[in-house]
């Protein structure tokens, strides 16, 4: 899903684009309602905000108890934000012991990018939260290949969980955007620079064809999509926990560079 | 030129609304007061406001915006839209030209005051 800070204002006004998200984000929120996940693991980017220049890891579990946010738009209601501090450090222990140097965040405010989607999927943000930042903003990057076995790696780590959860996975992130470069629109201060690449990996979302969509996800693919176009490997990161398969639910905003989507569990939901 | 001094900076305006406030009141005080320090350079391309110079050096687009999204430096996000377009309207063009870039325009779906990210 998107994660634009504006939307849930934007959802609660009689408008055409109000009714727009509304219906969209709907049409995950229903399929999460469903899962009745115990748990939530989100896959995010930071835009600077928790991680900056002077410390960037790649990737990064959030352990705490619980966080607050959002910590970038000071004008937007703020919420409090339960975590699940258990799954989080079984996360990263296990990823760790598979060989992903995965970081973890012990206190930290998340930004919009948790906090809008959230606000939208699960209402009064009840369930409980693993954060995990993916470095999308910062080159270097990691590579798409890279960020999709992680995504195996923590779908083992989940299975092989002891305790009894129900987990969620949530991707937050654009596929084409540029905010405040040189490519933005005529009349904004953002762009999608990139169309084909949006379309191109709708396309491949549909045909459940995953790896692919790794494949094509080059560096400078990502770089051509606009500088926030390494959000994608949020999406990524995901689609390693997620059986290939066309999802349930897709649609698109093409000119704001961004998708909704939605697979629900093939197997019912072992745990 | 740091580069890193004024993403910092662009940083700082995000997260303190005390720097953010002594900003729009003595401008220049709060910049000498950056940490870490701006170069002259950079400070002078602050106050102006001059955003296509800060990223033609080499500074943060992203962090940029943050600039004109609190209206700070004489900024707010229409006027550092359109100073980032003429800084770049050489390349806008011959983008344009080659294909590179298909531009189109937002469809009046976004409103100019709201930022995405």
């Amino acid at each position: 899903v998107p994660h634009n800070p504006h939307f849930p204002i934007i959802a609660e006004q009689d408008t055409d684009l109000g009714r727009e998200v509304t219906y969209m984000y709907g049409q995950v929120a229903d399929r999460m309602q469903a899962c009745a996940a115990d748990s939530v693991v989100f896959f995010t980017s930071d835009h600077y905000n928790i991680f900056f220049d002077t410390c960037v890891p790649i990737f990064s579990i959030g352990v705490a108890d619980s966080t607050r946010g959002p910590s970038d738009y000071p004008d937007l209601p703020k919420y409090d934000l339960r975590l699940d501090p258990v799954l989080a450090r079984h996360l990263q222990s296990q990823v760790v012991a598979a060989h992903f140097d995965v970081g973890m965040s012990q206190e930290f405010a998340v930004d919009h990018t948790v906090i809008s989607p959230l606000h939208f999927l699960t209402p009064g943000l009840t369930v409980p939260v693993v954060p995990i930042f993916v470095s999308g903003f910062m080159r270097p990057l990691p590579t798409a290949q890279r960020c999709f076995e992680f995504g195996r790696a923590l779908r083992r780590a989940i299975e092989e969980f002891p305790g009894d959860r129900r987990v969620a996975v949530v991707a937050s992130g654009s596929i084409s955007l540029e905010i405040g470069g040189p490519r933005i629109f005529e009349d904004h201060h953002t762009g999608v620079p990139d169309p084909q690449w949006l379309d191109r990996v709708v396309d491949l979302l549909a045909e459940g064809e995953f790896g692919k969509l790794v494949a094509h996800a080059t560096d400078s693919q990502l770089a051509r999509a606009g500088n926030a176009g390494g959000e994608i490997l949020d999406w990524i990161t995901m689609l390693g926990m997620t059986d290939p398969a066309p999802p349930e639910y897709l649609d698109v905003q093409p000119r704001f560079g961004h998708a909704f989507a939605a697979w629900s569990p093939t197997d019912g939901g072992r745990r | 030129m740091s580069v890193y001094a004024v993403n910092k900076f662009c940083r700082t305006v995000v997260h303190d609304q005390t720097f953010r406030e002594s900003l729009r009141t003595e401008p220049q005080a709060a910049l000498l007061n950056a940490m870490p320090p701006l170069a002259d350079d950079e400070l002078q391309a602050l106050l102006r406001g001059d955003i296509g110079w800060l990223s033609r050096h080499g500074c943060n687009n992203f962090m940029l915006h943050n600039l004109g999204r609190f209206e700070v430096l004489g900024l707010d996000l229409p006027t550092f839209a359109a100073r980032m377009r003429a800084e770049y309207r050489v390349e806008r063009e011959s983008w344009k030209r080659t294909g590179e870039w298909p531009e189109r325009d937002a469809g009046g779906a976004a409103p100019t005051t709201l930022s995405e990210g």
